[in-house]
């Protein structure tokens, strides 16, 4: 069994208590109004609905693919789902459409304890509650670095230079791993890059403007980094990076924080203790690490009955409960003040009192985001050129735009 | 049967078909040439995250008075299929000094378009010889064998093909235990996920898997009606044994290799699983996918329905055309419309 | 002179069946290429089923290892979560032929259960003695067999020179299937699955029947033509056709609805069922109608109470083949549903977004074996009509 065996029905968890997961913290209320929640999958969410299952008549959908589904199902009538779980960049489609709801006087009755930076707010309304942040910085093996003599790396640059000295041992199979699956992570990469050489991807009239200097400096950066990589890095999503790390199989990657808990868990990693985390490559020298920070946090539908949403809101309040956080300290960086943070924050605090800008989300970002990932791997794969590829990519966002009503 | 009789007893049916297969096809004949849009307008929001907060200008749906979201639809032409079949880069493509197909290739349209034609057109003969190749043995095989052969060979044709997909898949991704069979016996490193080609031979070799069955099946039962006197006569001519496949069975078999065919094609051209099974979409796409893709909601929530309904007009269009000749047949086989026998 | 004729003849038929014979005879190259060619085909259509299945029962370590063997054996496995002991493998193999083996059984068996069962009516009393063999009989097998299997290995034990065969060799856990059932709730969208192809073949059967048996009855021009658009709507691709549906899916509310996705999937169906259905009434002399409206039934009656009883098994044929269409589809219902009310295969694209671990992809394998388990029952039970259905499809239609 996981050890974030999911529990649903009283009759189940009875069948299943010698299984139960270490940890569990009992809910203090019975939960009697069903309640169901799409959200991504990773560990945070794994926890976070982990212990909303306890206190029953709950049911999860843990989906990574869940932005693509999620504006249709909280439109439905009613909707698919009660709670969703939202970042930055997927809460714009789903406020667009007015399908979620204003959460104040829920937050008043049962949410007094929040941190004032939990609530997202849209204006006067609060439409979600954040519950950790996130962001891709540096992850490297301490003891392969240390024996080669290597300095962690602070820019592309000597990262370059340390996967060669890296591939020239021959301590691991590839020096490098790269979220560079096509589509949605391998345009987050590129939005990393470009706005760490200060690039802005969309003009005030919301024209793209990233098909210039900077666009292929980031393109042709990319690219240089792929050679040290698995070749079969346009299918690699994070999940597939956290293991080529477990297994030992890379020694340095950009990789979201969220993951970094992974790293250390003596069941499935074979390099406990080994991977330390530090701040997002620049890749100017001296500029900003070249990354985004991101929060996670859930939001509740507004085609369901207001009983349903203050259930919903109740399990949501347990599950990102002080107990269950400390209990899974290293699962995420966790908007509470209920511990400091632990080992697994360093890399994303470093990379925030670094400068790095927060995701730019916005209905614009979310068309630009689907053109990069849809057209990036041509230029990756050789195909085409830094220039062309943007072009297209520009080419793409305009077709986009002009149906979306942005342009 | 008496006219009457024959609608009450097809009306249901017929009027299944009709709502729900002609009026779509028609209601994506007639978005195909629109486009609706959410009305946009610019707003000052004061936006908190964890990160600050930021008074900032941003692009909001306008609603109207009933809540609803305001939506334009206007008429664009041809606009949708020249957004997808983009006819000005290829004509600078093919002008002088253009870049030829390579620059063709890179058009999402042309590129599905290249991979369903090649795939459809490559399985079906490999698709007709393994089948052949199968019911000829089968047919020559131990009386005892044959049930279980014709067991096993329905296997991988009522699979699910998704998981059909996916099961072979399971067998190369990384390291697993083919790929690694194929790097001991090749003795060098080999990544089938890397690139366009291996992706493709896969998903080749899936579709033959899947469906040589069926025409093996097909061929099979067609073999039990050969007639032995034929065979006889050719024997006593001294046909050798490929001749007597060639002039005798073949020809026997032939109205049925049209049909597999026909079939084959029809489900050849829709492919569409292989690409989800082996998330083979950053090296290959198919007409199908595209459509599919076109669907689905992008990071903006919107999905790109008018583009979508052209894209699936093309697909039409494409596969009418490549059935065109085997449906004449049908037709004539049919006797040309005077009677439905 | 007759009787010399007769054996000039039967001599000539002799000699003829003779050299037919021979030249019929395979020569021993071509016999060893036969079989070799037959054996590598059975080993390539079965090999990835019987691999996934393998490795379903594996921990992600050994399950994805790049040695067969490891993850036949599951060292792995074996050590962190127990294995089959050879008591256990040959019975699980002895209980695998058996169901290999059932027909014939089950056949006698149902003899004398419906026997039991007369003074039931007679539907009623079919149905038992089918659910009685197929159902119970092997269900009260399995836990006979594995009761027994616990006795013996606990026996076993205490007896030294043949405790060998109590031990653990083979690597063998079932709590991938324990996450994807219980932990996951698969149950639900084998549910969702269950009811929409339970409706599908309903819908599609019960319109389609009499569709059929019009226009395998009808010679007039309107019905060529309705077969030949029928064969154009064949060949449409699902997704021109689920373009169409989305956007007023979506606005009156039917996203997500069971009832929607039936008649959708029905209606998608409907050309190859009137197709199908056709060629099986098309069999069934017409003059049996015939006569049974000289002798005064309605159109309707003749078709229900004559032709119909005749034609179960061509009605049975079809709906397999419609129950495949929706068991196995992809694209309408990974469109059209979502969350609570979605199918098993398109929720096992969101095993693989889920995979934020290996064990997850294990557990997807798991949720693969789990949705192919009732489509290789299928074949078990239908095999005689799944091969009647291609054959009288291709041969008539």
């Amino acid at each position: 069994m996981k050890p974030t065996k999911i529990i649903r029905t009283p009759l189940l968890a009875a069948a299943l208590f010698m299984f139960a997961m270490p940890g569990a913290h009992a809910c203090d209320f019975r939960n009697t109004t069903p309640v169901s929640m799409l959200s991504a999958g990773f560990e945070a969410w794994k926890v976070v609905s982990g212990a909303m299952e306890e206190c029953g008549n709950f049911n999860a959908e843990l989906d990574q693919e869940f932005r693509t589904k999620q504006p249709a199902a909280f439109a439905a009538q009613p909707s698919q789902y009660t709670l969703g779980g939202v970042a930055n960049g997927t809460l714009v489609p789903l406020l667009n459409d007015g399908s979620i709801r204003a959460l104040n006087s829920l937050v008043d009755k049962h949410g007094a304890h929040l941190l004032p930076n939990q609530l997202i707010r849209n204006d006067d309304d609060v439409v979600a509650i954040a519950m950790m942040i996130n962001a891709q910085h540096l992850m490297y093996r301490r003891d392969i670095l240390d024996d080669l003599n290597i300095a962690p790396p602070k820019t592309y640059d000597q990262v370059l230079a340390a996967a060669k000295q890296i591939q020239a041992a021959g301590v691991v199979d590839y020096p490098l791993g790269g979220t560079y699956k096509s589509g949605w992570n391998l345009a987050q990469e590129f939005v990393n890059m470009y706005l760490g050489l200060d690039g802005e991807l969309i003009d005030s009239g919301n024209r793209p403007a990233l098909n210039n200097a900077r666009g292929q400096a980031a393109l042709r950066m990319m690219k240089r980094l792929t050679v040290y990589m698995d070749p079969e890095y346009l299918v690699s999503d994070s999940t597939y990076v956290q293991q080529q790390f477990q297994q030992g199989k890379i020694a340095m990657a950009n990789l979201w924080a969220s993951r970094a808990g992974a790293m250390d868990n003596a069941e499935e990693s074979t390099v406990v203790g080994l991977v330390d985390f530090a701040a997002a490559p620049a890749v100017i020298p001296g500029g900003a690490p070249a990354t985004t920070l991101w929060w996670d946090g859930m939001v509740i539908a507004s085609n369901v009955s207001d009983a349903e949403a203050e259930a919903a809101f109740r399990l949501m309040m347990h599950g990102i409960s002080d107990p269950v956080l400390s209990a899974n300290k290293d699962a995420a960086i966790w908007l509470t003040d209920a511990f400091a943070p632990a080992r697994i924050a360093a890399g994303a605090m470093a990379s925030a009192q670094g400068g790095a800008p927060s995701y730019p989300a916005s209905t614009a970002m979310g068309l630009l985001h689907t053109a990069l990932g849809n057209n990036l791997a041509d230029y990756l794969t050789g195909k085409e050129s830094a220039k062309q590829t943007l072009a297209d990519v520009e080419a793409a966002y305009i077709t986009a735009a002009e149906e979306a009503g942005v342009l | 049967m008496r006219r009457k009789t024959f609608v009450a007893f097809v009306a249901p049916s017929l009027v299944a078909m009709a709502a729900l297969i002609a009026l779509p096809l028609l209601s994506v004949l007639a978005q195909s040439f629109f486009v609706t849009t959410e009305v946009m307008e610019t707003v000052v929001q004061k936006n908190c995250d964890p990160f600050g907060c930021k008074t900032e200008e941003v692009l909001a749906p306008v609603r109207g008075d009933d809540g609803r979201i305001v939506r334009a639809t206007r008429w664009v032409g041809f606009d949708n299929y020249r957004a997808l079949l983009q006819p000005d880069t290829v004509a600078a493509a093919f002008a002088a000094g253009g870049r030829g197909w390579a620059a063709l290739a890179n058009i999402d349209f042309y590129r599905a378009l290249r991979f369903t034609l090649t795939f459809t057109l490559i399985t079906l003969p490999l698709v007709l010889l393994v089948g052949l190749a199968l019911a000829l043995s089968v047919n020559r095989a131990l009386q005892s064998l044959r049930g279980p052969v014709i067991f096993v060979s329905l296997l991988p044709f009522i699979i699910t093909p998704l998981i059909g997909a996916l099961s072979i898949r399971w067998l190369f991704i990384g390291d697993g235990i083919l790929t690694a069979a194929l790097e001991w016996f090749l003795e060098r490193d080999i990544a089938l996920f890397a690139q366009g080609w291996t992706i493709e031979v896969l998903m080749l070799f899936y579709r033959v898997w899947h469906v040589a069955p069926f025409a093996f099946v097909v061929f099979y039962a067609a073999l039990q009606t050969v007639s032995q006197d034929a065979l006889e006569a050719a024997l006593i001519d001294g046909a050798t044994r490929l001749q007597r496949l060639r002039y005798v069975i073949i020809p026997h078999l032939a109205p049925l290799i049209v049909f597999v065919a026909l079939i084959h094609l029809m489900d050849a051209y829709r492919v569409f699983e292989e690409i989800i099974g082996f998330s083979a979409q950053a090296h290959r796409i198919s007409l199908q996918w595209m459509t599919f893709d076109l669907l689905q909601p992008d990071d903006s929530g919107n999905r790109a329905i008018a583009r979508a309904s052209a894209s699936a007009m093309l697909t039409m269009v494409g596969v009418t055309l490549l059935l065109a000749p085997l449906l004449r047949r049908t037709w004539r086989d049919y006797g040309g419309g005077d009677s439905g026998r | 002179m007759m009787a010399t004729t007769a054996t000039t003849a039967t001599v000539a038929t002799t000699a003829t069946t003779a050299t037919v014979a021979r030249a019929f005879h395979l020569t021993t190259g071509l016999r060893v290429t036969v079989t070799v060619f037959l054996c590598a085909w059975l080993l390539l259509a079965a090999f990835p089923l019987l691999w996934i299945l393998v490795m379903s029962f594996k921990l992600p370590v050994d399950a994805f290892a790049p040695n067969p063997l490891t993850v036949l054996f599951g060292p792995q496995t074996q050590a962190a979560a127990g294995g089959l002991t050879p008591i256990a493998a040959l019975v699980t193999v002895a209980c695998i032929w058996l169901a290999v083996r059932w027909r014939p059984v089950a056949r006698a068996w149902r003899g004398t259960v419906a026997q039991v069962l007369k003074p039931l009516p007679r539907m009623l009393a079919a149905t038992l003695a089918w659910l009685t063999v197929f159902i119970a009989a092997p269900l009260v097998l399995v836990t006979v067999a594995w009761m027994l299997v616990q006795t013996a290995e606990s026996l076993l034990a205490f007896a030294p020179a043949f405790d060998w065969l109590a031990r653990p060799f083979i690597g063998f856990t079932l709590q991938h299937y324990h996450a994807v059932w219980v932990g996951n709730e698969f149950y639900r969208q084998f549910i969702n699955s269950a009811l929409i192809t339970f409706g599908v073949v309903l819908v599609s059967l019960t319109i389609g029947t009499t569709a059929g048996y019009a226009l395998a009855r009808a010679r007039s021009s309107l019905a060529f033509w309705i077969l030949i658009i029928a064969l154009v709507f064949r060949a449409l691709p699902h997704s021109v056709l689920v373009s169409g549906y989305l956007p007023p899916f979506i606005d009156y509310g039917l996203y997500g609805k069971h009832i929607a996705v039936v008649i959708v999937l029905a209606a998608i169906n409907q050309p190859f069922t009137i197709w199908m259905l056709r060629s099986f009434f098309a069999n069934i002399p017409a003059e049996l109608d015939e006569a049974a409206m000289v002798d005064g039934c309605s159109p309707f009656q003749a078709f229900w109470r004559v032709i119909m009883p005749v034609m179960w098994p061509g009605v049975i044929t079809t709906g397999l083949f419609s129950f495949l269409l929706a068991y196995n589809d992809y694209l309408v219902t990974a469109l059209l549903l979502d969350g609570p009310s979605m199918t098993m295969v398109p929720s096992i694209t969101q095993y693989f977004n889920r995979e934020t671990t290996m064990t997850d992809q294990v557990e997807a394998v798991a949720a693969a074996v789990s949705i192919t388990a009732p489509l290789f029952l299928l074949v078990m039970i239908f095999q005689k009509q799944l091969v009647s259905g291609l054959v009288q499809g291709a041969v008539k239609g």
